[in-house]
């Protein structure tokens, strides 16, 4: 039996019924978007409870043209983290379009390609338009030994979801925020159109290389995919507190700012939130054992 | 060249600051020539958090100097490369 033919059903159904919407749903977003000249500073960029101040001190003592200004700098700096996670899984995902061990999710992965490089447009668009800069990639890779290849794959194919998970979090509230400028809701609601579809397939495809690693490895190793995971999105989260949205909106001491906001425990249950879909979703598969980590 | 460069207290600051963050390797020696990178000191999960602490205490913009991972392969590097650099 090959290895296309070994694959459960459920991913196969599931890889019908959304490249039949990817298809139905098409849009050419180099026409949809109608771009301001500008956005006047002098508003909200942002969900006010989606601010990485929300809850604290800082949030309660910054006038509203501080803000304002902040919520401008970290809604360009949302749209530039998704500017670098979709350039680091659009590489991972071209690796594997054609690799074996892939055929069922190949033709899935053309469409997903595509979509995505198309939202990498549109948000590096907004942060040029209107930020006049897309923040820098902060992240770096050390490479000291090479994982095993399919646990490689889950790792890859589970940090593709949780970065999903995150984004459509905020671009499914932004989306639908009326306070918002039209082309923020815009860039925001489309997204997360497109990446309700790709979380779907992700979840199916992580559960399924889940499960051909639990009979294949130790309790060991499958402890340290664990706690790699945890790590892993306690550290997305934390990517959203960047010292250099504190200082573009002219706040003092940007450095000990981050700090104290990663710090506060009136942040807890909203890190929480951001990541609870995948949270829960990874500790009903037994992937991980406490969800109560970040 | 080992041995020429003195400890200095923001070296200090980042041994304790990677103890802090790493309870794993407390109780370990982290000399100036240990290699963080194959012992697991610092890995990519860590490397934003360390470089906004390194930004802290040099005021500097590490961008440019932060641009390979050899520069954080030991304590010695850090200093020289990175806290002594620009």
């Amino acid at each position: 039996m090959s290895v296309a033919q070994d694959r459960p059903k459920t991913i196969s159904d599931t890889l019908t019924r959304i490249i039949d919407m990817s298809v139905d749903t098409y849009y050419n977003p180099y026409k949809m978007f109608e771009w301001p000249e500008t956005l006047p500073d002098e508003q909200w960029w942002m969900t006010q409870e989606l601010m990485s101040t929300y809850g604290t001190r800082y949030h309660e003592e910054l006038t509203e043209q501080q803000l304002q200004a902040l919520s401008k700098w970290e809604s360009v700096h949302f749209y530039s983290l998704n500017v670098h996670g979709i350039r680091e899984l659009l590489i991972e995902v071209v690796k594997r379009v054609h690799m074996p061990g892939f055929e069922v999710e190949s033709e899935f992965f053309h469409h997903f390609i595509g979509e995505e490089n198309e939202h990498m447009w549109f948000f590096a668009k907004f942060c040029l338009n209107y930020g006049k800069k897309i923040y820098p990639d902060r992240k770096m890779s050390f490479q000291i030994e090479e994982n095993e290849a399919d646990i490689e794959s889950f790792l890859v194919f589970s940090r593709i979801l949780i970065f999903e998970e995150l984004v459509d979090y905020v671009n499914l509230r932004m989306g639908r925020d009326e306070s918002l400028h039209k082309i923020i809701r815009q860039v925001n609601s489309i997204h997360h159109q497109d990446e309700s579809r790709h979380i779907a397939f992700g979840r199916e495809l992580v559960k399924q290389l889940w499960d051909r690693l639990t009979p294949k490895y130790s309790a060991e190793t499958l402890k340290h995919i664990e706690d790699y995971l945890k790590r892993y999105m306690t550290a997305s989260v934390q990517s959203l507190y960047n010292p250099a949205i504190y200082k573009d909106a002219g706040l003092p001491d940007p450095y000990k700012m981050r700090t104290d906001l990663l710090a506060d425990p009136a942040r807890r249950p909203y890190n929480n939130k951001i990541l609870k879909r995948s949270i829960d979703f990874y500790t009903k598969k037994g992937i991980i054992h406490d969800g109560d980590f970040l | 060249m080992p041995g020429v460069v003195e400890e200095t207290a923001q070296i200090d600051q980042v041994r304790q600051w990677l103890v802090e963050k790493k309870p794993e390797v407390a109780g370990q020696e982290i000399d100036l020539d240990l290699d963080l990178i194959e012992n697991r000191v610092i890995d990519s999960l860590i490397f934003v958090d360390l470089l906004f602490f390194l930004e802290e205490i040099t005021g500097r913009d590490l961008q440019e100097a932060a641009s390979s991972a050899n520069a954080f392969r030991t304590l010695r590097t850090i200093q020289t490369e990175i806290l002594e650099g620009g």
